[in-house]
């Protein structure tokens, strides 16, 4: 975590996350238009976070987490994630208010304080709150959570976010094909509800069955 | 030559060598490396064409022959195949293997296709990857020329290109070399996921180093390092993709919709069921008319002219043994042309336009019942053809047990081209079509039955199916026809001298009075059993060298016996009793031997020994139906 009083730049770095999810680097411009703040101060925000090392950012060639950066933003956002799901399920708060009270918690409360108030929620705690039931979601873009492959709808299309798998082996032969966190899947088509999905990943078109495909957890838009 | 599933390497290979190689659009094409030599700008190139391997991890068995041969020779320079209409991927094994320090040139293949919906940056690929890149068409043959003068001509290099590896992993690399400076960065990146490229292992002061690495690893990023460093090759790859490539305007195209259409369910299955009557409807309809076309040919060319000559060479002896060559050979070629031929031409459309694994897709799910994956299929559809490479292509499959039951499913219920040929070309011609379809119906039941009850004596052990879709495509009739020459070609070269020998081995027994005494001891079987004339023992056993040989052994034998219309030497009935035990009955030796490459001596002798007892069985309950209905 940032040291107190970086809320500011935990923001920068949480909407960088967002923006950049899939690999490419994000432009000033197009952060300062989602941050609603001017491009001027984008720059110079980006310099400082650059010269801490948590982006990486060259003028004109936009900006991208560096991995220090990418952890205190993944952090983030589950924080992010199970305050709001706490406020919302827990203390029946509306959506849009728990918003904002957990955009002000999610840079407040410890990793571990974090992980307790999951566990009152019943769910347990993995790194991108994938097994939340019932996701919380940001007023500003929807925030997603990840599903599985298998949970896809025909059509949906997203990020890979992770894969998980007792079976070493699927995971390997999953990387090798090019099932990587950070690149872009669309389901293209089930064959049947325990039979294999049809998945465009890049410009290739790939068939798994219902097995490998539920090892595939995808931040879906 | 090194690329990926489905990036046209093997065709690649068969354009810059010149040398036939059988080229699918599936992976597991190349199961053991093919090797070439070629000479150009007087300089002697040695090709290895390599299976394909998604990465450099060795996942199954042919991916571990790529590693061995990267570990093991002496290679000059690696030939990267990679398949411009899916350059990202392609690009995470060509960085893979430019880590490794070894030589690197670039063949961007399908260039025709990619150039047509990309502008590529040729130059800016060669830049950022410090290394030649020619673009190639292996269908079309354009680049061939220069890629093989850029191989010839020494301009392969040393990449000096370096992914941006998290900050961890750098230091890491640098400690391990500094420990055994030995290890180059190539091979540090590679052990730091798990995998050891080097001909001497390396030091346990180094291995544990790894493992502490490894641990410290997930706990600061919460993932294994092997992911975390494919991500980073993928980051990479994704990046230069976008500074080399821009998409040109396209909409989706006709062929687009009809992909969509061949995997959607609702439309795919018919359009499955439509193909496969379409197949075997060619086959039996079409081959059947060919057949006639053969045979009329065959007459009309050779007429007695064997038979004279055998005479004027060596009397009525020479005149029986030539009637018998010349009997057999028209069999042979009434088989091979029509049948076999014919099946491979529709094998390798299938093949080609990319469907089958649009098949396997399909009917993965219902193969599940048999404990077998949908992948499978190609396999099983392959031992239509000849079950020597189905066995052989059972390999890509992880599990031994499901390699096992198919193995007995293609051995057992599938008839390789020879036994299709016999059951459509034989039984059907002489017992009728309707016999052909009891037949399949029967050898359907039995690949069934034969599934399910290995499926649930053997210890399951799961097994996964992820198969890429190539897209469809227009096939090129060149490759067709070479890949069937290639297929049949054994036919003429082996078939037709074993029947020249055993014609000549059939008519001296019966010259000296031995036929009879050899098959007598057998006959418990053949006659008393299945019906069957006694000395149709010989052409079972015949069949055990080259299945093909059976039908052509049992012309000889009518011959011998003075009969020279072979519907007077059996009945419609024996027909379909031959027909039957023909189909199941014990594998040819080729294919034990493929077996018991596969799988071992015990199994091959097991599954040998219960298709010959299953072959007896349903072969002796037709007989008695038979003979007490018709």
């Amino acid at each position: 975590m940032l040291d107190v009083g970086n809320d500011s730049r935990e923001d920068y770095l949480i909407n960088i996350l967002r923006l950049s999810e899939g690999g490419t680097a994000v432009g000033t411009s197009a952060l300062a238009d989602y941050m609603g703040v001017s491009p001027g101060s984008v720059t110079e925000m980006l310099k400082v976070l650059k010269r801490e090392g948590y982006v990486n950012y060259e003028k004109y060639r936009g900006v991208s987490l560096t991995e220090s950066g990418y952890r205190i933003a993944r952090d983030l956002r589950r924080k992010h994630h199970i305050m709001e799901r706490f406020l919302t399920n827990v203390l029946d708060m509306d959506k849009d208010n728990a918003h904002e009270q957990a955009h002000i918690m999610e840079h407040a409360i410890s990793n571990d304080a974090a992980e307790r108030i999951c566990r009152i929620t019943g769910t347990n705690v993995d790194p991108d709150c994938a097994t939340c039931t019932d996701p919380c979601t940001d007023s500003v873009s929807p925030v997603s959570i990840s599903i599985s492959v298998v949970e896809m709808k025909v059509g949906d299309s997203g990020i890979i976010s992770y894969l998980s798998t007792e079976d070493g082996s699927v995971a390997r032969k999953l990387i090798s094909m090019g099932f990587v966190p950070g690149r872009e899947v669309e389901l293209t088509s089930v064959v049947s509800e325990k039979g294999a999905r049809v998945i465009r990943l890049g410009d290739a078109t790939l068939a798994l069955d219902r097995n490998m495909a539920s090892a595939i957890f995808v931040d879906v838009r | 030559m090194i690329g990926q599933p489905n990036v046209g390497k093997s065709s690649l290979f068969s354009r810059l060598t010149g040398i036939g190689v059988i080229s699918s659009n599936y992976p597991g094409t190349t199961v053991e490396f093919d090797e070439a030599t070629v000479t150009m700008d007087d300089v002697t190139l040695h090709f290895h064409d390599l299976p394909g391997t998604y990465s450099l991890y060795a996942n199954s068995d042919d991916e571990k022959v790529v590693m061995d041969m990267l570990r093991d020779s002496e290679n000059d320079v690696i030939l990267v195949v990679a398949d411009s209409t899916n350059l990202e991927s392609s690009l995470v094994l060509t960085i893979e293997v430019s880590e490794l320090g070894i030589p690197v040139i670039v063949a961007l293949n399908k260039y025709d296709i990619a150039s047509r919906r990309y502008d590529v940056d040729i130059d800016g690929l060669s830049r950022v990857l410090g290394v030649p890149v020619v673009p190639v068409s292996s269908k079309t043959g354009e680049g061939v020329s220069d890629l093989l003068h850029a191989i010839a001509g020494g301009s392969a290099k040393v990449s000096d290109y370096r992914v941006m590896y998290d900050g961890h992993v750098l230091k890491y690399v640098e400690e391990l070399m500094r420990i055994d400076p030995t290890i180059t960065w190539g091979q540090a990146i590679k052990l730091l996921e798990g995998i050891d490229l080097r001909i001497d292992s390396v030091s346990q002061e180094v291995k544990d180093r790894i493992s502490e690495m490894s641990e410290e690893f997930i706990g600061i990023h919460k993932e294994p390092m092997n992911m975390h460093l494919a991500r980073d090759r993928y980051g990479d790859a994704h990046i230069i993709v976008m500074e080399v490539m821009v998409r040109k305007q396209t909409e989706p195209s006709r062929k687009d919709r009809i992909s969509e259409m061949t995997i959607n369910p609702s439309t795919g299955i018919p359009i499955l069921i439509a193909v496969f009557l379409a197949v075997f409807g060619i086959l039996i309809f079409v081959g059947d008319l060919l057949a006639t076309l053969v045979d009329d040919a065959y007459v009309a060319v050779v007429g007695s002219a064997l038979a004279d000559f055998g005479y004027s060479a060596g009397g009525e002896l020479g005149e029986a043994i030539f009637t018998g060559i010349d009997s057999s050979i028209s069999a042979i070629l009434g088989l091979v042309i029509p049948y076999i031929m014919l099946f491979y031409i529709l094998l390798g459309v299938l093949e080609d336009t990319g469907y089958l694994p649009r098949a396997v897709v399909l009917l993965d799910r219902s193969m599940h019942r048999l404990g077998i994956h949908g992948n499978g299929f190609i396999p099983m559809m392959v031992g239509f053809g000849c079950n020597v490479p189905a066995v052989m292509a059972t390999r890509v499959i992880r599990s031994r047990r499901e390699r096992l039951i198919l193995c007995t499913i293609i051995c057992m219920a599938i008839p390789c081209s020879a036994q299709l040929a016999t059951i459509t070309g034989v039984t059907g011609k002489y017992a009728g079509a309707v016999w052909v379809l009891a037949i399949f119906a029967i050898l359907i039941a039995l690949g069934f039955f034969s599934g399910c009850i290995l499926n649930r004596f053997l210890k399951y052990e799961p097994s996964n199916l992820a198969m890429e879709l190539p897209e469809l495509q227009t096939q090129s009739v060149r490759n067709i026809l070479k890949k069937t020459w290639l297929r049949i070609s054994d036919f003429f070269k082996l078939a037709v001298p074993l029947l020249i020998v055993g014609s000549i081995i059939i008519e001296l027994l019966v010259h000296y009075d031995l036929l009879d005494s050899i098959v007598e001891p057998m006959s418990w079987l053949t006659v008393t059993l299945l019906g069957l004339p006694a000395v149709t023992i010989i052409a079972f056993i015949a069949g055990i060298l080259r299945k093909e040989m059976s039908y052509g052994m049992l012309v000889i034998l009518a011959a011998s016996v003075g009969i020279e219309d072979i519907t007077l030497f059996m009945t419609a009935q024996q027909f379909i009793v031959f027909g039957i035990v023909m189909s199941i009955y014990i594998p040819c030796l080729a294919t034990m031997t493929a077996m018991y490459r596969e799988l071992g001596a015990k199994d091959t002798v097991l599954v040998s020994l219960a298709s010959m007892t299953v072959a007896v069985v349903i072969g002796s309950i037709f007989n008695l139906v038979l003979s007490a209905f018709m």
